[in-house]
């Protein structure tokens, strides 16, 4: 047996309270155990040398009531007897299977409840991470609308005033004088004189000459397996020796690609070879047009 | 009684507890003294202590004085008992542990 030199029961606040924690605790073990319990925790509380540990072994026999309370029925422990005890392991055995699972149950309710509140934690902090900073964007300003002014006309500062103008100091003769009437001394106007008629020009415009190339030597040869014939219109600036003074360009396309550049081709090789135009027979710098047929013969 | 015994569930503070006890199996011990060996909280100590009271592997009575000449209230003192004592020992001993004869 044990004999230490214990103390008798100590007085302070603490200690009350923790003297009543235990009397609490002891009421809400099984109606058959308080009183027991009670003796028992108080002798084990007077026992403790530090006011710390006894405030901790009240607070745990807080605890230790619940747990008991849910282990043991109200007749399966006696207060002082062994044999009583030893008589209720069997209900004691039923109780301590269903309270595994009762706590069992706590336990998982009480894993869920942090793990629920760990997930509001995480989530919390997450948005208020990700909404603090503001990511970059474009925004498109739209231009401020034009604000029309109100027209602010002046009203006139003259309102109701009228303006006397002051009478002249002299007559006006109402009559006119003939012979000071301007519609009598202005000389009528000169008569129209029409520009001299302008002289005719007899312009002859000018074309493929002497020595232009034949067509056939540009057909392209691509164009005659695939039987491509048409017609085109080249327009060519030629000097007055029949020379080429700028590259040709098609007018109207013959409606191939080969065949328009054939065209072209064609009409470059005639250079020195165009028949120039002539103004009243002289030969001048002109432009024109002239169509390329391209047509194969059987 | 055999099948009763049986259904104690061993937690490691169960055990630190029946060592306690282990150390002098003789000795009756009370709550304040296995705490002082074991460093068990009162939370656990006390439903364990009526756990093992239950299963018939200790028994307890109220400490033989006069709490007004001694000075304090008397204390619950718990012993093991002879089924108590086998039946720890082969606890013990499936735990590879060793255990006082």
């Amino acid at each position: 047996m044990s004999q230490r030199n214990v103390k008798s029961v100590p007085a302070g606040w603490m200690d009350g309270l923790g003297e009543r924690l235990i009397r609490h605790a002891a009421r809400r073990a099984p109606e058959s155990l308080s009183q027991r319990l009670q003796e028992e925790w108080l002798a084990d509380w007077a026992a403790r040398s530090s006011t710390m540990s006894r405030l901790r072994l009240a607070i745990g026999c807080c605890w230790a009531a619940r747990v008991i309370a849910l282990e043991f029925q109200p007749s399966s422990v006696a207060a002082a007897s062994p044999a009583v005890a030893a008589g209720s392991v069997s209900a004691y055995a039923q109780r301590d299977s269903g309270y595994f699972s009762q706590r069992s149950g706590t336990l998982f309710i009480v894993l869920s409840l942090h793990s629920l509140l760990f997930y509001g934690l995480i989530t919390t902090v997450t948005h208020f991470h990700v909404s603090a900073v503001d990511p970059l964007q474009n925004r498109l300003l739209k231009d401020p609308a034009p604000q029309s002014l109100p027209l602010q006309v002046p009203s006139p500062l003259l309102g109701d005033f009228k303006i006397e103008a002051p009478k002249p100091d002299f007559e006006v003769p109402t009559e006119l004088d003939p012979r000071t009437d301007v519609t009598t001394i202005t000389d009528p106007p000169p008569p129209y004189n029409p520009p001299p008629p302008t002289q005719a020009v007899t312009q002859v415009l000018g074309g493929p000459g002497a020595g232009f190339p034949n067509t056939d030597d540009f057909y392209p040869p691509q164009s005659r397996r695939l039987d491509e014939q048409g017609v085109g219109t080249v327009q060519v600036c030629v000097d007055a020796k029949g020379r080429l003074m700028a590259d040709p360009s098609m007018l109207q396309g013959t409606g191939s690609a080969r065949l328009d550049e054939s065209a072209l081709k064609l009409a470059r090789a005639g250079s020195g070879h165009y028949r120039a135009t002539t103004e009243n027979g002289r030969p001048v710098n002109s432009c024109y047009a002239f169509r390329v047929r391209f047509q194969l013969k059987n | 009684m055999g099948k009763k015994e049986r259904d104690v569930r061993m937690s490691l503070q169960t055990l630190k507890v029946l060592e306690a006890f282990l150390e002098t199996p003789t000795e009756q011990l009370s709550g304040a003294d296995v705490h002082l060996r074991c460093g068990i909280a009162s939370g656990t100590l006390y439903p364990i202590l009526l756990r093992l009271e239950s299963a018939g592997w200790f028994v307890s009575q109220w400490e033989s004085i006069d709490p007004s000449s001694a000075g304090r209230p008397r204390r619950r003192l718990y012993r093991l008992t002879t089924t108590g004592l086998r039946r720890a020992g082969e606890v013990f001993a499936s735990f590879n542990r060793g255990v006082l004869a």
